[in-house]
């Protein structure tokens, strides 16, 4: 194997790890914080992809623009569907009280999403065909897809804002309150189900940034969702139940996985490599690469 | 009762009452009914409205002409069905269509995995099964009701080597070297098989790649890197997916790979991807398809595209179209709507007009004691400016071929 033939699997790995790493954050965020298992999470990037394409077709706006412009709607949305369907089911963050419910309400609202969709929209693809989706920046021998690389980059960015945000801000260390504690929380005043809602309203508009960027390069339908939800759940457990840097690193680690197992197994089975690596680290690592025995973020 | 569990029983209630209350659609009792069972949901949801918009624009026709005449006028409607993105659904959606109330008979299921386990069940429940999936063995098992219209994956292989071989050498570019690249779906499978097997190795061509994948592909880089050291001169094409294969189709660009590109399938024409890929990367692709219209057809094509608002037709609903009208004709010809007496018309049907026979080529429709129809000819269509045209066979193309640059 020749050392160039390597480091274009391990950049390769790199950028198709960056989106699914940004992917993963949002849903870590939503089950560190609410104890939430979000199976809609991906049907959420589906609409964030839709959105771009809506912004690139009806006002010309390219997609990695799109894509941060989805946060401020997907927000906002994120704290509707709280209002309206999680917060009657979530337990108002008391450790307490059975959650059960929440599982299948998100695997309710994840159908209806991606059924009104094939139904209002039309199960056809589409594509935003950006002009850097097919292009490639070459650094010596290596070829770095430049939309991948732009979304990779954007990916970084919107993670490190997330972490910023989490460990500088009042609001971030509240919502980091109301999930370590939720009763030691409201004695300090804090709102514990309005922190639910903001960090639903994040997860959404992160996931929905996610897809975005992923419109850039990818086709749109109905039913994209499948081909990462199950992704973004491994990374969140392989990075650690709802650590945010565990699920950035875990999304990374699944980019890597699934291009270099390439150099060993036949393409038939790129996404074993992932699982088999999986199972390893809980192995080793039972919490996950970033957990802690105890549940935080 | 933890709440988990009543949960649990309230939703299992419900999915146990919802067909109990489900309204059902009145039709009058002599109509005849064809169920379609396709992917409605799912990655493969596009192809399930192509077949969906050809199987309707038929029963609109038969029925605005008379309907079935042998029965007094019975009108013709369709139970659709969903086949989803698997084949348990696929299977599921098949037993709940046939067994809720009497069909005459079946359409289905697009992808050859699919078709495979929906015929088991039109076989069992006795009702006669039209299919333009390509998969060898859906013909192979000794089955009496199923009816594939579509050349068989292995014969597409062979006759697609033989013309580009043609071409190949008329074009003063003999193919030397070849990769097979494609998903791990039936119909792709039973095409590559043969050319691995002994078809490539006969015409003294080597095979330099053999990529192949279960779907959805995580990224198309490792097989693009292997095309690039290789250099085929020809890949055998077969991403059903259209995701996988939009990624493909960029990265060859991206890594400037040029070869020619035969695909196995009428996925690879349908109109998204000039948006998905652009027109200009599109040309000179070809693809060997089960049907696609013909120097003659344009009528029915315009029909179609006034119709659906598509901008072409592809082979997805001009099979389903054609697949009604044998139906009726196989009505007709059995004086009955009862599925057993429909399967033995099927069986020894042999028409050479009408709607069906004139839009699946060579324009005879006959079956032999397996139920592949006699004398199928694989068709090829290429990308040229932003349309698929029938290119092969040049007696009723509608564009003659394009040498890839």
């Amino acid at each position: 194997m020749v050392a160039s033939e390597l480091a274009q699997y391990v950049v390769t790995g790199l950028l198709v790890g960056g989106v699914y790493a940004l992917m993963s954050i949002g849903l870590a965020l939503i089950f560190g914080i609410m104890r939430v298992v979000n199976f809609a999470q991906g049907d959420f990037m589906m609409l964030g992809m839709y959105l771009t394409f809506y912004y690139a077709v009806a006002l010309g706006i390219d997609p990695l623009l799109g894509a941060l412009l989805s946060i401020p709607p997907f927000f906002v949305l994120g704290l509707l569907v709280h209002r309206a369907f999680l917060a009657r089911v979530t337990g108002g963050g008391d450790p307490n009280r059975e959650m059960d419910a929440q599982l299948i309400l998100t695997l309710g609202l994840s159908l209806v999403i991606t059924n009104a969709t094939t139904m209002i929209l039309s199960p056809m693809p589409r594509s935003i065909n950006a002009p850097y989706a097919s292009k490639a920046f070459a650094v010596g021998p290596l070829l770095l897809n430049q939309a991948r690389t732009y979304s990779f980059a954007t990916a970084l960015l919107l993670a490190a804002a997330v972490y910023v945000f989490l460990t500088r801000t009042d609001l971030g260390k509240a919502l980091r309150a109301a999930a370590d504690d939720p009763e030691a929380a409201g004695y300090q005043g804090i709102n514990v189900r309005t922190m639910h809602g903001v960090a639903f309203g994040i997860g959404i508009a992160l996931v929905a940034a996610a897809g975005g960027l992923l419109a850039s390069y990818h086709p749109i339908e109905p039913n994209v969702a499948v081909n990462f939800i199950v992704l973004m759940f491994v990374a969140v457990v392989l990075g650690g139940l709802g650590s945010i840097p565990g699920a950035f690193v875990g999304g990374i680690v699944i980019g890597l996985v699934q291009s270099l197992t390439l150099l060993l197994l036949p393409l038939q089975l790129q996404n074993v490599g992932v699982f088999v690596a999986f199972l390893i680290v809980l192995y080793v690592r039972p919490q996950g690469l970033f957990g802690r025995r105890a549940r935080t973020v | 009762m933890s709440r988990l569990t009543r949960s649990l029983a309230l939703t299992l209630v419900l999915v146990l009452l919802a067909p109990m209350v489900a309204v059902p659609v009145a039709v009058a009792a002599e109509d005849v009914k064809i169920a379609l069972v396709a992917p409605l949901s799912g990655r493969w949801a596009r192809q399930g409205q192509l077949k969906k918009m050809g199987a309707e624009m038929a029963i609109e026709e038969i029925n605005s002409q008379g309907g079935i005449k042998a029965l007094g006028g019975a009108k013709i409607v369709l139970r659709e069905a969903d086949a989803g993105d698997s084949v348990e659904k696929a299977v599921s959606a098949a037993q709940r269509v046939l067994t809720r109330e009497k069909i005459s008979a079946g359409i289905g299921s697009w992808l050859s995995s699919f078709t495979l386990g929906v015929t088991e069940v039109a076989e069992r429940l006795q009702v006669p099964w039209l299919t333009l999936s390509y998969a060898d063995n859906i013909t192979e098992r000794g089955f009496k009701y199923t009816f594939q219209t579509s050349p068989v994956s292995s014969l597409q292989a062979e006759q697609a080597l033989d013309l580009v071989v043609e071409i190949g050498k008329k074009n003063n570019r003999p193919l030397k070297k070849a990769a097979l690249v494609g998903d791990n779906t039936a119909a792709t499978v039973f095409f590559f098989k043969p050319l691995r097997e002994k078809l490539l190795a006969a015409k003294g061509i080597e095979l330099v790649a053999d990529e192949v994948w279960t779907p959805p592909l995580a990224d198309a880089t490792s097989i693009v890197q292997k095309l690039r050291a290789t250099q085929p001169d020809i890949v055998f094409y077969g991403a059903t997916n259209f995701p996988d294969s939009v990624q493909m189709l960029q990265k060859l660009k991206e890594f400037n790979v040029k070869t020619i590109i035969q695909g196995v399938g009428a996925w690879l024409v349908t109109p998204e991807y000039v948006k998905a890929i652009g027109k200009e990367n599109l040309d000179g692709i070809q693809t060997v398809v089960a049907a696609h219209p013909l120097k003659g057809q344009e009528a029915l094509v315009k029909k179609f595209v006034e119709r659906t608002g598509e901008p072409f037709m592809t082979q997805d609903p001009l099979c389903t179209y054609a697949h009604v009208w044998l139906i009726k004709e196989a009505a007709e010809q059995a004086k009955s709507a009862d599925p057993k007496a429909i399967r033995e018309a099927l069986a020894k049907i042999d028409l050479t007009a009408g709607p069906a026979a004139t839009t699946l080529y060579p324009g005879r429709i006959r079956f032999d004691e397996r139920g592949r129809r006699v004398g199928a000819i694989p068709i090829i269509v290429q990308w040229q400016n932003g349309e698929p045209y029938t290119v092969v066979p040049t007696a009723v193309s509608t564009r003659p071929l394009a040498s890839v640059k």
